[in-house]
């Protein structure tokens, strides 16, 4: 049961003190406060959350002093009265919720008399403040990225949106870290039932706690069992705030640098934020290259397979037999030269990954060259079979989203299982897996393969933007997630006819 | 949340038609054809295309007056055993459909792809995706074939352009020879491969105009008769009537002897043999689609796993069956002609009379009562 914050002040320390006690990181200090100093004050706050050095210009030492300097009847007034003119200070009621609103890293203020506890915002809790983002690299456009902090990050947002019909709603995860979590929209463009539908899923679990994005991710996804992703994740401020654009939600949680977009597509994982900065022709280039290579990721060293030991009718002789003169003398199955090299690739990825920055790229190299080197020396695989992984590797990392890209990656030792047992017809057999699975797949209700598919409920339109971006032009219409009425996104002034002037 | 999601689109159903009368025709309907009527094959296409509008006709005076789903609207008009009895008869055409299109996928699966395979996994293994992609519903089997429509389109276009090359006009001469008979024969041939375009009755639940249900089954027949026109003709000048007749498969023959520019891949009837593996795939999972669906209803099932396993087991046996015994195919063949043909222009007819007689007699009832 809550322990109400009562005008003794000693009965207040006590609760507090009491829910506090053994934590050295919290300092709490009584302080003499009125002309006279004959009224009593506490002060607590977490160590470094509060800044120490610059104590008399912090908004607590300017209302020490403030209360230094008036009568000790009159305190407990002029904090009632004054308590608005402190930006972002809060009164809580109740000893637990104002311990939870010094857990948010701001300093909690009781005064003798005053039956209410006082949030007083400083500095709050230190985080890295605003880096360039380590994935998702763009030639061109901004390279801010999300950091740590929630409200860094909302404001990072709101920086690229500056319009009142963005709305920040805020709710907590993690019963008990009580993370706080953001859903960022624009209020005009997103779909009916969509927000709500949403805040019911998170709605929908209780967890002790929610350290990051991934978790409230995994928790809220509702094909558990899909290797696909069907939120889409973002580092990329700019990113973030071009899928509000169109009409989708932007899901922020503390202490995440990665942002969640929903919903997402498979079209939506393939975009980059440069598609849009560069021109059309580049951006179709590389948006059909990237879709190839999603595919490539997945089937390439499979289909190396199929062809080579079940259809070599399909190759030149030329060419069969260089693979053939190359495969000489290693001791192993093609499947299970694959499979060493794949492993052995992955092994190298995950090495990179952990071990810091310059050592995982020596990792790279030292894997890539010598050691694959060493094993065509050895004749423990081929060089076609390491050709064969290292362009599929490079398909896996062109692909823009990781988590979407790892997909392909688990998914490609199926199809090397199906191709090097079923020949071409388990990659027609996996294929057609894969499809009907993807075309199940939803996420909030839009069909992941939009809009290949249903792509009449918006009017073929969206299908402008896909294997190829059309100028921006003709992208006059929001895609399919956007509400109904709210769709039109550019209008070119002096064009008569066309999507641009029509009612969205 | 985004409205009538749940329904499927005309475009959706047109590509899954197309897909459905496609695979199946184009791979079996050339031999068939050359045999029983050599050059004038496209006539006997032609005179199969006028006898499924026919069909297609009867399909749409009976979708006019349809309310909610096709075994309701039986039982409002024919009563319920009746109903029952004509559901039994779509369920056995269908489950047999699944069967024999699944026989004609593993073996083609097994002849082109996969030589040392065994036909009991090959099938079952067919049948296992089935099952997938019918257990989640409609949409899903929708957006498959929406995907796949031009994937198979494009290289099978692409693929009987450069085939343009080989052919020899003098082949499809001469015309205007064979008997009626041939011709005739020929004609109700190309029709029984037109027989899934029953499943439009079955459709009218799911798709978000249904008024246009009948156009849109018209634009897949005649698109696919155009198209089968075509094959037939680049066909019939490649390999002359003769040889075409005796070659089980010749569009995939046919795809063995293309070369593209540039010489790189030497064959491609590996590669090309996907767009059939997917056409006849589409087709079983139609059967195993619409028999789920009919069992459905029969024995009133909240969900359909029940129904679907059912129908798949018996799939199987049927597929297992006609694979054995090849006697059984052409048993298949007397059935699909003297019952299943006859037997759904004989239900739509019942039906269509039976709804302008209850109409006729409740305006009577109307005047009497005025």
């Amino acid at each position: 049961m809550a322990v109400q914050v009562s005008t003794d002040l000693e009965e207040n320390i006590r609760q507090f003190e009491t829910l506090f006690s053994d934590c050295a990181d919290i300092k709490k200090r009584r302080i003499k406060v009125g002309q006279k100093l004959g009224k009593e004050c506490y002060i607590a706050y977490i160590e470094v959350a509060i800044s120490n050095t610059d104590w008399k210009n912090s908004a607590v030492g300017k209302l020490l002093k403030t209360l230094r300097s008036l009568p000790e009847d009159g305190l407990v007034h002029y904090v009632e009265q004054n308590v608005e003119d402190i930006s972002d200070s809060q009164p809580f009621r109740t000893i637990e919720d104002a311990a939870q609103g010094m857990l948010t890293g701001d300093a909690l203020f009781f005064l003798e008399g005053y039956a209410s506890a006082l949030k007083i915002p400083d500095k709050g809790y230190p985080g890295r403040g605003v880096y360039e983002t380590e994935s998702e690299k763009v030639i061109r456009g901004s390279n801010e990225g999300f950091s740590e902090s929630v409200k860094l990050n909302t404001a990072l947002i709101r920086k690229r949106l500056r319009s009142p019909h963005v709305k920040v709603r805020e709710s907590f995860a993690g019963k008990r870290t009580h993370t706080n979590v953001d859903l960022v929209y624009m209020k005009d463009l997103i779909y009916p039932g969509m927000l709500e539908e949403v805040e019911k899923r998170l709605g929908e679990f209780e967890i002790d706690g929610a350290l990051d994005s991934g978790i409230i991710e995994q928790l809220t996804e509702k094909r558990k069992y899909s290797p696909f992703p069907q939120f889409q994740t973002t580092q990329r401020p700019d990113r973030a705030a071009m899928a509000i654009l169109e009409g989708r939600i932007v899901l922020l949680s503390d202490n995440s640098p990665v942002a969640l977009i929903l919903p997402a597509t498979y079209n939506t994982f393939i975009q980059t934020s440069d598609d849009y900065y560069s021109r059309w022709e580049i951006a179709s280039f590389t948006r059909a290259l990237r879709y190839l290579a999603s595919f490539l990721a997945m089937v390439f060293p499979g289909l190396y397979l199929a062809m080579t030991n079940f259809h070599t009718q399909i190759l030149p002789t030329d060419l069969l037999l260089s693979l053939a003169a190359a495969r000489q003398g290693v001791p192993f199955p093609a499947v299970v030269e694959i499979i060493l090299m794949e492993l052995a690739f992955e092994l190298l990825r995950e090495a990179g990954v952990r071990l810091p920055g310059a050592n995982g790229n020596t990792i790279g190299i030292v894997g890539g060259l010598i050691i694959g080197q060493a094993a065509v020396d050895a004749n423990i695989v081929s060089p076609i079979v390491v050709i064969v992984v290292a362009l599929t590797a490079l398909c896996s990392f062109a692909v823009p989203n990781e988590e979407f890209a790892t997909a392909f990656r688990i998914l490609k030792f199926l199809f090397i299982f199906l191709c090097g047992y079923l020949g071409f017809f388990g990659f027609l057999v996996g294929i057609l897996g894969v499809l009907i699975h993807l075309s199940q797949l939803e996420s909030f209700g839009i069909p992941y393969l939009a809009p290949f598919v249903g792509a009449d409920l918006n009017g073929y339109r969206d299908e402008r933007d896909t294997f190829f971006r059309l100028p921006l032009d003709f992208l006059k219409k929001r895609p399919i997630y956007t509400r109904e009425g709210a769709r039109t996104r550019l209008k070119v002034k002096g064009q008569k006819k066309g999507g641009g002037n029509s009612k969205g | 949340m985004f409205a009538e999601n749940w329904k499927i689109s005309l475009r959706q159903v047109r590509r899954i038609l197309v897909l459905d009368l496609f695979g199946l025709s184009s791979l079996m309907v050339p031999g068939i054809l050359s045999s029983m009527s050599g050059a004038d094959g496209v006539f006997c296409l032609a005179l199969g295309m006028a006898g499924g509008i026919a069909l297609l006709w009867l399909m749409q005076k009976n979708l006019q007056g349809m309310e909610g789903d096709y075994y309701h609207y039986m039982e409002t008009h024919v009563g319920q055993w009746l109903a029952d009895i004509f559901m039994v008869f779509y369920y056995l055409y269908f489950v047999l459909l699944c069967g024999f299109v699944l026989y004609q996928a593993a073996v083609l699966a097994l002849v082109w792809l996969l030589p040392e395979g065994s036909y009991f996994w090959v099938s079952a293994l067919l049948l296992l995706l089935a099952a997938y992609g019918t257990v989640r519903g409609i949409e899903g089997r929708a957006r498959v074939y929406e995907i796949i429509f031009w994937f198979l389109g494009i290289p099978l276009l692409a693929m009987l352009a450069l085939a343009l090359r080989d052919v020899h006009t003098d082949y499809w001469a001469p015309v205007m020879y064979s008997g009626g008979r041939g011709f005739l024969q020929g004609g109700v041939a190309y029709l029984l491969f037109l027989l899934p375009l029953t499943a439009i009755l079955f459709l009218k639940p799911f798709c978000r105009k249904p008024e246009k249900l009948a156009a849109c089954g018209g634009a897949a027949l005649l698109g696919v008769t155009l198209l089968n026109g075509a094959v037939y003709l680049i066909l019939l000048g490649v390999f002359g009537s003769n040889t075409m007749g005796v070659l089980k498969r010749p569009a995939i023959t046919l795809m063995s002897m293309v070369n593209i520019p540039g010489g790189f891949f030497t064959r491609q009837d590996v590669v090309m043999t996907s767009v059939w593996f997917f056409a006849l795939f589409a087709l079983m999972h139609t059967g195993t689609f619409h028999s789920t669906l009919i069992l459905k209803s029969l024995f009133h099932e909240t969900g359909n796993r029940y129904s679907m396993c059912i129908s798949l087991a018996l799939a199987f046996v049927a597929g297992i069956g006609f694979f054995r015994n090849t006697f059984l195919t052409e048993v298949y063949g007397i059935y699909q002609k003297w019952v299943a043909l006859p037997g759904m222009a004989l239900i739509l007819l019942i039906l269509l009379f039976a709804r302008r007689r209850k109409g006729r007699a409740g305006r009577e009832r109307g005047e009497k009562g005025a």
